[in-house]
């Protein structure tokens, strides 16, 4: 799924506009609404209470619940009044400094008039997607061997706060992929795995940005015929992809900043 | 040519990308020399005395060229060439 942000007094009409172009399934989460539950032509129309507050920094939990939830079975997210680490944002005739904003500020047209769509629409798909362990376990079941599976195997690689009780927290990381090489190299793993007996379907998705502590930053899901197939094939799908896929990590604690490959 | 840095590398020479005088026909190792003479505060973090560290990374389009040719591999027109320290994701 591709989530977009839109910020500003304008920020439904955008929303509206952008929704009427894009072709899948759309859901338009808005900030605003009161009408819960509220069904509309698009797909879903998630609507929250207005709490009249609005954070500048950080995750706001609700919207990342809908993000998560929606995930699986949109093509995209528009979502107004709110914002949040990794998601591209439009501020619209809204004068707040973009670095006070969470999410990606991708831009800060004064109306709708002022924006190309076609070039926000192409921003937006070439956004990483909004990828959840379920998207990655619904798109392995829908391979057409599913009906010889028995077994499916994840792993969620997540940022740990905390090695030992005393340690400063890790507050974020932040990722950099190598783009192309590192998508190659995912997908030959994934293919490698798959030519084994009884492994069906092998995905991997890492994401990359700022990570908070406690979220979740990457995902292996095997499709296979037993366990045994299952349990070795995630492992050695994790591991070959933490030696070989380049993507690198910066983690920031309470005390310092670091790059994870200098402190080895 | 132009390199492709990452991690620690990209802040040291302060972008991702450098453009350096190498053409088709030079060699990985003259590329490699020619970003050493445009940022020569990499060379501490990328070399041991003449040669490159054994944790450092050279790729030509997505290929590690230690398997390869090493830094002898001639230059084609439109190669990508990246430097990165050991890989860290997960």
């Amino acid at each position: 799924m591709q989530p977009l942000s839109v910020l500003g007094p304008d920020a439904a009409t955008l929303v509206d506009a952008l929704a009427a172009r894009l072709e899948g399934r759309t859901a338009v989460v808005d900030h605003a609404a009161v009408d819960a539950g509220e069904q509309s032509s698009i797909a879903t129309t998630a609507s929250l209470a207005a709490d009249g507050t609005w954070t500048a920094t950080g995750t706001d939990a609700d919207f990342t619940d809908m993000l998560d939830r929606l995930a699986p079975d949109h093509d995209y997210l528009l979502a107004t009044g709110f914002s949040r680490l990794r998601v591209p944002t439009v501020l619209i005739g809204d004068d707040r400094d973009p670095t006070d904003v969470p999410g990606d500020v991708v831009a800060t047209p004064d109306a709708v008039a002022d924006v190309d769509l076609d070039a926000l629409i192409g921003t937006v798909e070439d956004a990483e997607p909004w990828v959840t362990l379920e998207t990655l376990v619904e798109r392995a079941t829908a391979h057409p061997d599913a009906e010889f599976s028995g077994a499916i195997a994840t792993f969620t690689g997540r940022v740990r706060a905390k090695e030992e009780p005393g340690d400063d927290r890790t507050t974020h990381l932040a990722f950099e992929k190598y783009e192309g090489v590192a998508a190659e190299r995912m997908a030959a793993i994934a293919t490698d795995l798959e030519d084994r007996d009884g492994v069906f379907r092998v995905l991997m998705h890492h994401r990359t940005g700022v990570i908070e502590d406690g979220e979740d930053i990457v995902f292996v899901v095997v499709l296979a015929g037993h366990r045994e197939e299952a349990f070795r094939a995630v492992e050695d799908g994790i591991d070959r992809l933490k030696d070989t896929v380049p993507i690198f990590k910066k983690e920031t604690t309470e005390a310092e900043q670091f790059w994870v490959h200098r402190q080895e | 040519m132009e390199w492709k840095l990452f991690a620690d590398l990209s802040e040291i020479a302060g972008g991702r990308t450098v453009t350096v005088d190498a053409e088709p026909g030079d060699t990985v190792g003259d590329a490699l020399d020619a970003l050493l003479a445009e940022h020569p505060d990499l060379r501490d973090r990328i070399m041991e005395g003449d040669e490159l560290a054994d944790h450092i990374n050279v790729l030509v389009n997505g290929s590690n060229v230690a398997h390869e040719g090493g830094l002898a591999t001639e230059l084609d027109d439109g190669d990508e060439l990246a430097l990165f320290p050991p890989v860290s994701g997960g």
